[in-house]
């Protein structure tokens, strides 16, 4: 890779050690400096290492007293590398500190590297990278607009809340006038609207923020809001209102004016509070598993106190159990929910995607996950440039909300390995992406700040990047066939079941080549069938030669189940007219057409038989085709399959 | 509708609880509760109207029925047959609700309302009549019964066979000696000559000099030889009839100074690399002679050794726990995972799993085993493994060493021999470590099963490297508690030959009769499993070399990777302090995090060769039929779950864990096992070879996978049955107290949730 970008400052005869691979001898070589990287190059004419660090992924810089061999510095990464540089000259050292401290902390917006990153790509390819992930395709595809649910203006330049998107869904029978209400009487303006639309039950995830109750504050809007929200649940006699904080957290708001609903004004709402932490309370429990995974030679006793201490495993459990609550109530007990937190940006993210997660299987699709992020946290106003420090600001702001999120999915597709179509690699790389400032997709804190900022004419989308690359994303485990009543996953959330993301939180292991995975041998495995299948067609290619006859037998299709989308809901609401269309329109078509030949696994012709009902065991189905291939009477095939 | 439940009020009125003798008096719609017997297995008592308690706190899922004691196990028949489908590994000599009697490990009996409680043993009183019967299991379970119902009079005496038939005064009690007599007879009469022996005879028994020669030239220890002194047990009464000893070492020499060692254990080879170091264990020796002795052996092996190298010789008694630490650690494990009611296990888990230390043990054993496997492997020395009695640590640590060093031991047959080898042959004290007779509680250790743990974190890092699955593994456990097979027996290969002699003699079986024919070993899988069943122990990751192994269709052969490690410099002489490592590490406790996290650049931490040595063989891709080497940071080693925790429905994961994955590969191994033998079958036709159709066909019927791709009975999506605990059943089989409750349902009571003890600062 040329290094184009414009030099500040070099410094040669540098060593560098990237400790958290587990790397034990320096490699000495080049470091630059330029204006979005740090750039380490290897003398080694071998290998020429290049070692990129893009300077929005730098957490933080420490120079140690100088020594005899020269000074040192340490760079901590936001993805948990830690760089470890030793400079000969104490003076160059002072000088790399000082411009990294700056570089690492960008104060405006048109200094992230986003805004100079250029793909290469047309305007045109640009605009259709915004346009990959299409939310309004989404919620027609889990049904919305119906009878039920409708598209408000309410919000249109962003006039009743600044950090909502401004399409919005709301029930039907919500009048204008209850939405001005009820947003006045919630923190931020953040009044109750659609997450996730469960066509099953008709029951809805809905998400807002904490009501300014105070101790006895109501407002009449707002509690019409709420029964507007169960109205539109038809069949359903109530609603739970979670409280995804602590009670004790809750209570202490309603002396500040805010709180939680009060369940004598409220009719019909059932209060429940989950005991997520405040973001303070993640961000130092973040810090003591990182140290706990940085650890270098530690003991039984050093590694499990240090995860039980750092409460980290017992947050994240806390995050799975909202999502697990409110599914339950939608899927099983057909129950809307209205989730909220304090501002309903953060631990509302949390709940709420976690739950989309757990009931609808098209979120654990690698195109699902991505739908997911972009509606529950980008367009819902999650503060992506305060929580990740995309610009210097207040420390205090900082916290791992999403990793948290991105941690739920890890811990569930640990407990259904055949669930997820990514794998964790994916999840690592739309962490790095979180913090990176690459792309433009998580800059700014709401959807009218990135209009603001013009993102869509200045940066790219991270989205279409990723699906690029998605074949080392996808997990070769993936069960495919679940159906949709099926499909709501039911984890376990006991102590028994979280255990420690190696895969994030323990570097070391990178340095070593990927170890023995499942998957990474069913791609081998795969391989191998494909061959089997080549050879398997080239033999009837032969026996067609012999017989004369063309042989189709292997191209019969046997209908796969269809998916849900088609199916019909009880009742309910009107299906929206595009339900049957494509999912996703997505700008690339092209490469979506084009998976399915990329995939071999699916192509496989026995993958597709299950009910290949003349071949109930292997030896019939070797029967069939020696009799076949005699008799080369492929229809009756064909009716024996239907 | 005839739900079971309507059922169950008839059934209590019908019967009066005063009536005691239930039997005479069912009616015909009542079903009778027959035990299935094995053939010599007696009923020794029974009560009727027992209920067997299925959840903690009596609910509906309760089951009614027949609580039996025979002279084998306690069994128990539910009034009502069971509706569910069959969801586990179903057993060919034990029902669902049966337990051996050998597995028991406390009876214990309640009464409630006096509240009191007893644990009974062999011939005891009981002063009260019990309402409840608690059977606490080695394998884990713990099953309760209530007797509400029952007569107080049939609870109690059914509650004293119970213990008293637990309790046998003699090994030749255990029921594995009146069955397999009589089956043996059985078979004589029926012309079959001891049934199904495929597995078992593959097996490597290492009771004749011919499986110890093949050892010997399959490792290329041309160096060794077989020596069969102790022949009758006249040297050493632990140690197996021929031991393999140093060419150099005559006959008379080793007579002579066997009795220096502990009960006059000779060093005895275990295994050699294709490099020519060779593995030895050896018990101590004793003061006097030491020096003379040792320097004779040592010579000797060295001697062995084509480079004449030094040899190591490596004291585990120094460096590793000891039984009765492993002992108790077990016992804490058994609190934690299956005793303490779950909310309070819950909150504490990671320092509780801790505080047992059995994961520092298991990581301990496996480091000591690497180190070792670094000597062999790299330094080019042979070593000495020495214990006390060479026949506890020293059975895990070489059996270890083996495993990672020599790939023919992660096949099933393949491990199975080296089971033989290093603990049954070598003279594990099965019999007292797994107190069949319950004499002695301080002799009791789970030494095999911390083997085996070790295997499966091995087996959690490779997942493709062993042919066998975990649930073999967790079978093969539970295994030791069935006293119907010999490998768990007894505690030498005297010990048994004198019993099975005994045995022969008084069943009537002629000499020279082999033992595995009239006592079959645990490897004769088919007397436990059906052939579908014992497919689980396959696992479908195995295909690495499958292809080769497929076409050859023999028993591989060992080939080991020629990896030369040249590269690494020699660094400083090692500084390693009786070979080995690692020591400290199992004694320090907590270190302090902050020491841990000092940068240390440039001065690149001192590393011993041997963590050089595995770093770098960590930086390459591990080859699977080659060395591997565990991985051993805290991090990297995890609760065996479905040993520990497959009876807790608590931890239970409704269709998920690794066995879902399990699934899915079973079913791509499947499809491409159908692939294969499509193709064969058109090479076939092709070469109009059609005398082959037969032999394939068999083939594929037999198909290694549990799961079919293409079967009526298998769909493509995982089974509903299909739950982390597959193939055992979290259902009733643990009823511990007050375990009410799943979270959810909490939440639905608005009950405990965590509530913060941190800052209240929540306006953010």
């Amino acid at each position: 890779m040329p290094i184009r970008n414009k030099i500040g400052e070099m410094v040669e005869n540098v060593r560098l050690l990237e400790r958290s691979c587990g790397q034990r001898k320096p490699s000495v070589g080049t470091l630059y400096l330029s204006a979005t990287h740090t750039i380490f190059v290897e003398n080694n004419p071998e290998t020429r290492k290049e070692t990129w660090v893009p300077h929005s992924m730098v957490s933080g810089v420490e120079r140690l007293p100088p020594s005899p061999t020269g000074s040192q510095l340490i760079l901590r990464c936001k993805d948990f590398r830690v760089i470890l540089v030793l400079i000969p000259q104490e003076r160059d050292c002072v000088d790399i500190h000082a411009s990294l401290a700056r570089l690492s902390r960008p104060e405006k917006y048109s200094e992230l590297y986003c805004l100079s990153f250029n793909p290469n790509v047309n305007k045109e390819q640009r605009e259709e990278s915004w346009a990959f992930v299409d939310l309004a395709a989404d919620y027609r595809r889990m049904g919305v607009p119906n009878n039920l649910w409708v598209t408000t203006a309410a919000n249109s330049e962003y006039r009743v809340c600044d950090t909502y998107p401004s399409e919005l869904f709301v029930p039907k029978s919500a009048t204008p006038a209850v939405i001005v209400g009820s947003s006045r009487f919630r923190s931020r303006g953040r009044f109750p609207v659609l997450s996730y639309f469960h066509q099953d039950t008709l029951a809805a995830v809905c998400r807002c923020s904490q009501p300014l109750s105070g101790f006895s504050g109501r407002c009449q809007e707002d509690e019409m809001m709420l029964q507007a929200v169960m109205k539109s649940n038809p069949g359903s006699d109530y609603i739970y209102v979670v409280d995804t904080r602590p009670k004790l957290n809750a209570m202490a708001n309603r002396a500040a004016g805010k709180g939680y609903e009060n369940e004598d004004h409220y009719t019909n709402i059932k209060l429940q509070f989950i005991g997520i932490e405040n973001i303070h309370v993640m961000r130092s429990s973040q810090q003591k598993i990182v140290d706990v995974g940085e650890m270098r030679s530690p003991s039984m006793t050093d590694f499990l106190f240090g995860l039980e201490n750092s409460g980290w495993l017992k947050h994240i459990k806390a995050i799975l159990d909202a999502g697990v609550f409110i599914a339950r109530a939608v899927a099983d007990e057909g129950i809307s929910v209205l989730v909220h937190c304090s501002d309903g940006w953060d631990r509302t993210a949390q709940a709420c995607s976690v739950a989309s997660l757990l009931l609808d299987p098209y979120y654990r699709t690698i195109r699902g996950l991505m739908v997911l992020i972009e509606r529950d946290w980008v367009s819902f106003g999650h503060k992506f440039s305060h929580r990740y420090a995309h610009l210097d600001g207040d420390p205090k702001e900082v916290s791992p909300v999403l990793d948290q999120f991105l941690e739920c999915a890890w811990q569930l597709s640990e407990q259904f390995p055949c669930a997820f179509e990514f794998n964790e690699r994916f999840l690592i790389a739309v962490h790095s992406h979180i913090y990176s400032c690459q792309y433009g997709t998580f800059l700014g804190n709401c959807e009218k700040e990135r209009r603001d900022l013009r993102l869509r004419e200045h940066s790219h989308s991270v989205w279409p990047q990723l699906w690029k690359e998605r074949s080392q994303f996808t997990n070769p485990l993936y069960q495919t066939d679940l159906s949709p009543s099926q499909g709501v996953l039911r984890p376990n959330t006991s102590p028994y079941c979280f255990k420690l993301w190696k895969g994030l939180y323990n570097h070391t292991e990178k340095s070593m080549p990927p170890r023995q995975s499942p998957a990474d041998f069913l791609s081998t495995v795969r391989e191998e069938s494909k061959q089997l299948e080549e050879e398997l067609t080239n033999q009837q290619e032969r026996l067609t030669a012999l017989t004369g006859k063309p042989i189709t037998w292997e191209k019969v299709a046997v209908p796969r189940r269809r998916r849900r989308t088609d199916c019909q809901k009880h009742g309910g609401p009107d299906p929206p007219a595009t339900t049957h269309g494509r999912l996703i329109s997505g700008p690339d078509g092209q490469t979506d057409r084009k998976a399915p030949r990329k995939d071999p696994a699916l192509t496989l012709p026995l993958r597709d038989t299950d009910d290949f009902s003349a071949c109930s065991d292997l030896e019939s189905g070797v029967a069939d085709l020696s009799s076949r291939s005699s008799s080369g009477g492929d229809d009756n095939k064909e009716a024996e399959l239907e | 509708m005839f739900s079971p439940r309507t059922t169950k009020p008839t059934f209590k009125s019908y019967l009066p609880p005063v009536q005691t003798d239930g039997k005479t008096s069912i009616e015909p719609p009542i079903r009778k509760l027959e035990p299935t017997l094995l053939s010599g297995e007696i009923v020794v008592n029974e009560a009727n109207f027992v209920k067997k308690c299925v959840s903690a706190e009596g609910s509906q899922e309760d089951l009614w029925g027949k609580l039996i004691c025979t002279n084998f196990k306690v069994s128990f028949i539910p009034q009502d047959a069971p509706l569910k489908p069959k969801s586990q590994l179903s057993h060919l000599l034990l029902g669902e609700h049966d337990i051996p009697l050998t597995c028991l490990d406390q009876v214990v009996t309640v009464n409630d309302v006096k509240g009191k409680k007893k644990v009974l043993g062999s011939n005891q009183k009981l002063k009260f009549n019990p309402t409840e019967l608690i059977l606490y299991c080695k394998d884990l379970r713990v099953i309760r019964f209530c007797f509400s119902e029952a007569g107080p009079d049939s609870a109690k005496k059914v509650c004293l066979a119970i213990a008293h038939y637990s309790h046998p005064a003699d090994i030749h009690l255990l029921f594995g000696f009146e069955y397999q007599g009589r089956r043996y007879h059985q078979a004589k009469e029926e012309g079959v000559s001891g049934s199904t022996q495929r597995g078992g005879l593959q097996t490597q028994r290492f009771d004749r000099p011919s499986d110890w020669d093949r050892e010997i030239k399959r490792t290329g220890a041309s160096e060794w030889r077989v020596c069969s002194i102790n022949k009758k047990y006249k040297t050493s009464p632990s140690l197996p009839e021929n031991i393999v000893v140093p060419v150099s070492m005559m006959d008379r020499e080793l007579e002579d100074l066997a009795a220096n060692f502990t009960d006059s254990r000779l060093p005895m080879w275990c295994w050699n690399h294709t490099n020519g170091s060779a593995l030895v264990r050896m018990a101590v020796l004793n003061p006097l002679q030491q020096k003379k002795t040792e320097q004779k052996f040592f010579s000797a092996i060295s001697k062995s050794h084509p480079q004449h190298t030094e040899i190591l010789k490596v004291d585990l008694d120094k460096s590793l726990p000891n039984i009765q630490d492993i002992q108790s650690s077990f016992i804490k494990m058994k609190q934690i995972c299956v005793l303490e009611p779950f909310e309070e296990s819950e909150e504490r888990w990671l320092s509780s799993i801790e505080n047992s230390r059995w994961l520092e043990y298991v990581r301990a054993f496996l480091k000591y085993s690497a180190e070792v496997v670094y000597h062999l492997e790299r330094k080019n020395v042979s070593v000495i493994l020495q214990e006390e009695e060479d026949r506890d640590l020293n059975c895990v640590v070489s059996s270890l060493v083996q495993l990672m060093l020599d790939p023919h031991y992660r096949s099933l047959i393949g491990f199975q021999s080296l089971v033989q080898k290093e603990w049954v042959m070598a003279g594990h004290r099965f019999l007292d470590r797994c107190n069949h007779l319950k004499k002695n509680d301080k002799e009791e250790s789970p030494l095999f099963l911390l083997f085996l743990d070790c295997v499966w974190q091995m087996m959690n890092q490779y997942p493709a490297a062993f042919e066998f699955t975990e649930a073999y593994l967790t079978v093969l456990s539970d295994s030791m508690w069935i006293p119907l097979f010999s490998t768990f027996l007894f505690n030498s290969p005297e010990n048994r030959a004198q019993h099975l002699l005994e045995f022969a003699k008084s069943k009537a079986i002629p000499q020279g009769e082999d033992q595995a024919v009239f006592f079959p070993p645990v490897w004769e899988w088919a007397q436990q499993f059906s052939t579908k069943d014992q497919t689980l122990f396959n696992n479908p990751l195995y295909v690495g070399k499958g292809a080769t192994r497929f076409q050859n269709g023999e028993v591989k052969t060992f080939t080991r990777s020629k990896k030369n490690y040249g590269s690494i410099n020699q660094g400083a002489p090692s500084s390693v302090r009786n070979g080995v490592r690692g020591g400290e590490d199992t004694l320090s406790r907590r270190s302090s995090l902050m020491s841990e996290l000092k940068p240390d650049l440039p001065t690149v931490k001192d590393e011993s060769p041997s963590e050089h040595f595995f770093r770098d063989w960590f930086s390459r891709p591990a080859d699977l039929q080659g060395l591997l080497i565990p991985q051993l940071l805290p991090s990297h080693l995890s609760l065996w779950k479905l040993y520990f925790l497959r009876w807790v429905p608590e931890a239970c994961i409704a269709k998920g864990g690794p066995i879902t994955a399990y699934h899915k590969l079973s079913l791509l191994m499947n499809e491409i096992e159908v692939l294969q033998n499509q193709l064969r079958q058109y090479n076939r036709t092709s070469m109009e070879s059609a005398s082959l159709s037969n032999q394939s066909g068999s083939l594929s019927e037999r198909g290694r996978m549990y799961f079919r791709a293409i079967s009526a009975e298998d769909p493509p999506v995982p089974p509903d049955f299909l739950t982390s605990s597959f193939p055992f059943s979290a259902v009733g089989n643990l009823c511990r107290r007050g375990s009410q409750g799943t979270p959810v349902s909490k939440f639905l009571n608005g009950a405990k949730t965590w509530l913060s003890t941190e800052t209240l600062d929540d306006t953010v």
